[in-house]
């Protein structure tokens, strides 16, 4: 019955429903996973790698994450091809503030202009929504760290902590429970890591199949970077993550 | 009167042994009327490119953002810093495409070069029409003449970075001297590949 509806991006379901931006939903529940997390001194942002093969060429670049501007870096969660027309895009629009107003763009306008572009093909064109979901991590002088989530009806939400692609509702779940206020980065970071391990496929976690980035403000110079996360540190944390999560193990099996 | 004379200015930009360095006056004027003595004409691209822009100052704020603009973007798409040769294509680009109503800009460039880090100097008319010399480029209506024969008397090839830096010097102070609408006082940026220097001179304020 539902069927007759799927042709059009533009047209609602007599149930109310817009079947093809849930449908671009589905997709993107099957991507990888990425997850990010508010500290009171960064935000970490987490993506498992799914393409790993050895025949692949490694790449600079990432799959998951992606820089917008010096002050906000993104991850990504859906097919990678749409991801990277509307990185474009907000690379352009953060460039095009900048221009006129000759001041960093501010996280949520950012994350404003590519969900109006997204919701524009919910609504007009016929052309089908994009298959994306993104977590924005980015710092601006007016409300300090924030993380926003987007998706690909154009909605979008300020969050403390958020996951998105597979399993994202299990993580989303472990979260809430664990997430405090109080937070300081390397907190945020074992936490992401925990979040993940629970989450993916894989039974062992190994970190090449992890991709963390942290976005943070250095306070003597006031640049705002979002690097990846440094190999030192993240060596640390997973290995008090994987010694707590063995912890747990022994002491449900007792 | 010029339009291109309005705001008055100068920027020279030379070559010496595995360093570059460019120089310009510090004054922004209206006409007759000096506003500030203290305000360079060279902008940071990145570390290992510099950009002076003489002629029109609000041009050059304009041509300046714009290229931030591209700049930024190529650095995020290209996951690379852009080579001064390319951002002399690029500008040269920019320039033309406003062929019949254009910026009335006169850019130096100056840079490391490539991988081997090669010192690179460039400059250009206010269309685009570029200009690559081995030896010092210069920009400034009004202070040109000066400034040309003032670097050819005392540049010589291979200078190290703290001769460079005294020819500029030199070269820059007593140019501006012999031009009423440029001067009060200059900077000199070295740069070599352990990083910039930049130097403040104290010219005469007038």
């Amino acid at each position: 019955m539902a069927r007759r509806y799927d042709s059009r991006t533009t047209i609602f379901s007599p149930e109310g429903r817009l079947y093809q931006v849930e449908y671009a939903m589905e997709a993107i529940s099957h991507a990888g996973a990425a997850l990010g997390v508010l500290s009171t001194e960064g935000i970490i942002l987490a993506a498992e790698k799914k393409t790993l093969s050895k025949l692949l060429e490694p790449s600079i670049s990432s799959e998951k994450m992606y820089m917008i501007d010096d002050h906000i870096g993104c991850a990504v969660a859906g097919i990678t091809a749409d991801a990277n027309i509307l990185i474009n895009y907000a690379r352009q629009s953060a460039q095009r503030y900048l221009y006129t107003y000759q001041e960093p763009i501010p996280v949520e306008y950012l994350v404003q202009q590519v969900c109006d572009l997204k919701q524009g093909y919910t609504q007009y064109g016929g052309l089908r929504p994009f298959g994306v979901s993104f977590l924005y991590a980015g710092w601006d002088e007016q409300y300090g760290y924030q993380l926003y989530q987007s998706d690909p009806s154009g909605n979008y939400g300020g969050w403390k902590a958020s996951a998105i692609g597979q399993n994202h509702q299990s993580a989303q779940s472990i979260l809430r429970s664990e997430w405090k206020a109080e937070f300081k980065v390397y907190d945020a970071l074992k936490l992401a890591i925990k979040v993940m391990s629970k989450t993916m496929d894989s039974t062992t976690l190994n970190a090449e199949k992890l991709d963390i980035s942290l976005l943070t403000r250095d306070a003597k110079s006031g640049r705002v970077a979002f690097v990846e996360v440094n190999a030192k540190l993240l060596a640390d944390a997973f290995k008090e993550v994987q010694d707590a999560l063995e912890q747990e193990k022994e002491k449900e099996n007792k | 009167m010029s339009i291109l004379e309005y705001n008055g200015g100068a920027v020279v930009a030379m070559v010496g042994k595995d360093c570059v360095g460019i120089a310009s006056d510090l004054r922004f004027g209206i006409q007759a009327q000096t506003i500030s003595g203290t305000q360079p004409k060279i902008y940071k691209i990145h570390d290992k490119c510099l950009i002076g822009l003489a002629g029109l100052a609000t041009d050059n704020q304009t041509v300046f953002e714009k290229i931030r603009f591209r700049t930024n973007i190529y650095r995020l798409k290209e996951e690379r810093e852009i080579r001064p040769k390319t951002l002399s294509n690029v500008l040269s680009m920019m320039l033309y495409e406003k062929r019949f109503g254009p910026y009335f800009v006169e850019p130096v460039i100056m840079g490391l070069d490539g991988p081997d880090e090669k010192p690179f100097i460039s400059a250009m008319d206010l269309i685009g029409a570029p200009l690559l010399a081995e030896d010092f480029v210069l920009a400034g209506s009004s202070a040109s003449e000066a400034l040309y024969g003032v670097c050819e008397s005392l540049y010589r090839p291979n200078l190290e970075a703290d001769e460079l830096f005294e020819v500029l010097g030199q070269c820059i102070l007593s140019a501006v001297d012999r031009d009423a609408i440029s001067g009060w006082g200059g900077v000199v940026h070295i740069m070599t590949k352990e990083g910039i220097t930049s130097r403040y001179l104290k010219g005469r304020q007038d």
